[in-house]
């Protein structure tokens, strides 16, 4: 691994080191001594949940500079949901090991223990922020909901992890640690409410152009009404569409890949329709306004001084096109560009002709209506495939069925990089 | 992540039925319990308490009883410095408003009875 992709893997690992440190600090400090083994327990699992509770709120924080900071805003969000199903099993911990320590009384005094009747407001407030959690996490897990609903109800987590350090606050006062997490916690999901749902950290923009590179997407140019954004490619943005003449946005934020970046500062975005919001934008016009966020991603951060092997299905072909319009290839790349139909296929004539213009730069174009193709086949087709550095952006099934394909020809994990662009 | 969701909170449910379920089977009937009622208390001044009156001898007297609290102190919820602070005292009016205006639980109501050691007596 070169130095370059070495400082990626290490900013990848900063969010686990994040949720290890904040975790192991606060069970260190709240370390029960001489307690009975249950007692002791339920203390350590309970701060060990308040601390990954925490954690996971800095984790959804959206700000370009964390983002960058922690391995990018996938791989936040990769830990904010790991940090946040461990809480949630520790502190389910918590009052069944309260309730076992009473079990060795009598089993009365136990049921006693775990009866939310047989207390006050202090423990019914942690029975709220336990349901809430339970709920919550039910919305995530088990049911399939439209986002916009989806995403409503993923705020009773937050109240949840509120109500859970009120909970610990009229048990025990105010002690230093507690406040310290409790201004932490309401802090994260204040910038995530106020700066990045409500919007008043984004960037506004107005589009200058609306084209179809493919009968299923648009390609819209956007040019800054303000400041800039510094974008690079491979990244992405969160924008949200206000009203036009005849067109209505709907207003709520989504990750679009940028697909190019031009002298004067406009970006263009390629949008294709996945639900009803993106299937609205299909009809944009020019001088809507639109909000930007970001940019996030850190893709293409680190690409390397070596032969590269670049995998897009369908859409995931916006970061390639980006950087293909940004810089000539310094190394030999080989695309392999998997689609259903030319009629679907985004920016295929420009691709064709780059691949013409450029001699390190080899396109591969395979159409498929039916299921995965033949990734095998395909790879044999590639020369010098071990020596290659992989890079896979496309829909996740497509990516779970080559993996085992790269792996079999010889490619080290390490060498493989991908993004899945799921914001659940 | 949705099966440790899934499994850890259909064993959370499991758990705390099966807790209900042996209270509910175990409920002992009242006038099993009246023999351990009745037991004659030894009596104690507040001066006898008062020399119990730290982390390791703690005793208090609350409500006309008088209570060896030693072995709760450590499992208290709150600091240790809330519940030390009543060691060897008279503390019916900490129980009662917990400093901060607000009666205990009924599970520490149920609590409290396992560690009276006598009752307090009165003084003319």
């Amino acid at each position: 691994m070169n130095a370059v992709s070495s400082s990626s893997a290490l900013r990848r690992l900063a969010a686990p080191g994040l949720v290890l440190l904040m975790t192991v600090a606060i069970v260190l400090w709240a370390w029960p001594e001489s307690l009975p083994l249950w007692r002791s327990v339920a203390i350590v699992s309970a701060w060990a949940g308040s601390g990954l509770l925490a954690a996971s709120l800095l984790l959804m924080v959206r700000e370009p500079h964390l983002a960058q900071l922690l391995g990018g805003l996938e791989n936040m969000y990769r830990w904010h949901h790991r940090s946040g199903i461990l809480a949630y099993v520790l502190l389910l911990c918590h009052p069944l090991a309260l309730t076992l320590d009473s079990w060795l009384e009598s089993p009365q005094l136990a049921w006693q223990m775990l009866a939310p009747w047989a207390h006050s407001w202090p423990v019914w407030l942690g029975w709220a922020a336990l349901l809430l959690l339970m709920f919550g996490l039910s919305v995530t897990f088990v049911l399939r909901l439209p986002y916009r609903l989806w995403r409503h109800l993923h705020f009773s987590l937050g109240l949840g992890v509120l109500l859970g350090l009120a909970h610990v606050y009229a048990l025990l006062g105010g002690v230093t640690l507690l406040l310290v997490l409790l201004v932490a916690a309401a802090l994260a999901l204040g910038w995530r409410l106020i700066a990045s749902d409500l919007g008043v950290a984004a960037h506004p923009y107005r589009v200058t152009q609306v084209s179809h590179p493919s009968g299923a997407s648009i390609e819209i140019r956007l040019a800054p009404c303000a400041g800039s954004l510094a974008v690079s490619p491979g990244q992405f943005v969160l924008a949200a569409f206000n009203d036009g003449p005849h067109f209505h946005g709907c207003g709520e934020y989504h990750p679009f890949s940028v697909s190019a970046i031009h002298a004067d500062h406009s970006l263009s975005l390629n949008i294709k329709a996945f639900g009803p919001c993106t299937q609205k934008l299909q009809q944009l016009e020019t001088d809507v306004l639109v909000r930007l966020q970001g940019p996030f991603g850190i893709f293409l951060d680190s690409l390397p001084a070596a032969p590269q092997l670049w995998v897009a299905g369908g859409i995931g072909i916006t970061p390639f096109i980006a950087e293909l319009r940004a810089h000539p290839r310094s190394q030999p790349t080989t695309l392999l560009y998997l689609f259903r139909n030319a009629a679907e296929a985004a920016f295929l004539d420009e691709l064709t002709a780059l691949s013409t213009a450029d001699p390190k730069f080899e396109l591969l174009a395979q159409a498929g209506e039916r299921g995965l193709p033949d990734f095998a086949a395909m790879l044999e087709k590639i020369g010098q495939l071990q020596a290659r550095v992989v890079y896979i952006c496309g829909p996740a099934p497509m990516v779970n069925a080559l993996l085992p394909h790269l792996q079999q020809a010889g490619i080290s994990d390490t060498a493989i990089h991908f993004e899945k662009f799921d914001f659940r | 992540m949705r099966t440790l969701f899934i499994l850890s909170t259909i064993i959370f449910w499991l758990a705390a039925g099966g807790v209900w379920l042996a209270d509910y089977l175990r409920a002992t009937p009242p006038e099993q319990t009246a023999p351990a009622a009745i037991a004659a208390p030894r009596e104690y001044s507040l001066a006898d308490v008062a020399t119990h009156n730290h982390q390791h001898d703690c005793w208090m007297a609350i409500e006309g009883q008088v209570y060896d609290l030693t072995g709760y102190v450590p499992a208290h919820p709150a600091a240790p410095e809330i519940i030390l602070a009543w060691c060897g005292k008279e503390a019916s009016q900490a129980w009662q408003t917990k400093t901060r205006g607000r009666p205990h639980s009924p599970y520490a109501q149920n609590l409290l009875p396992q560690y009276r050691t006598g009752k307090l007596r009165q003084t003319p």
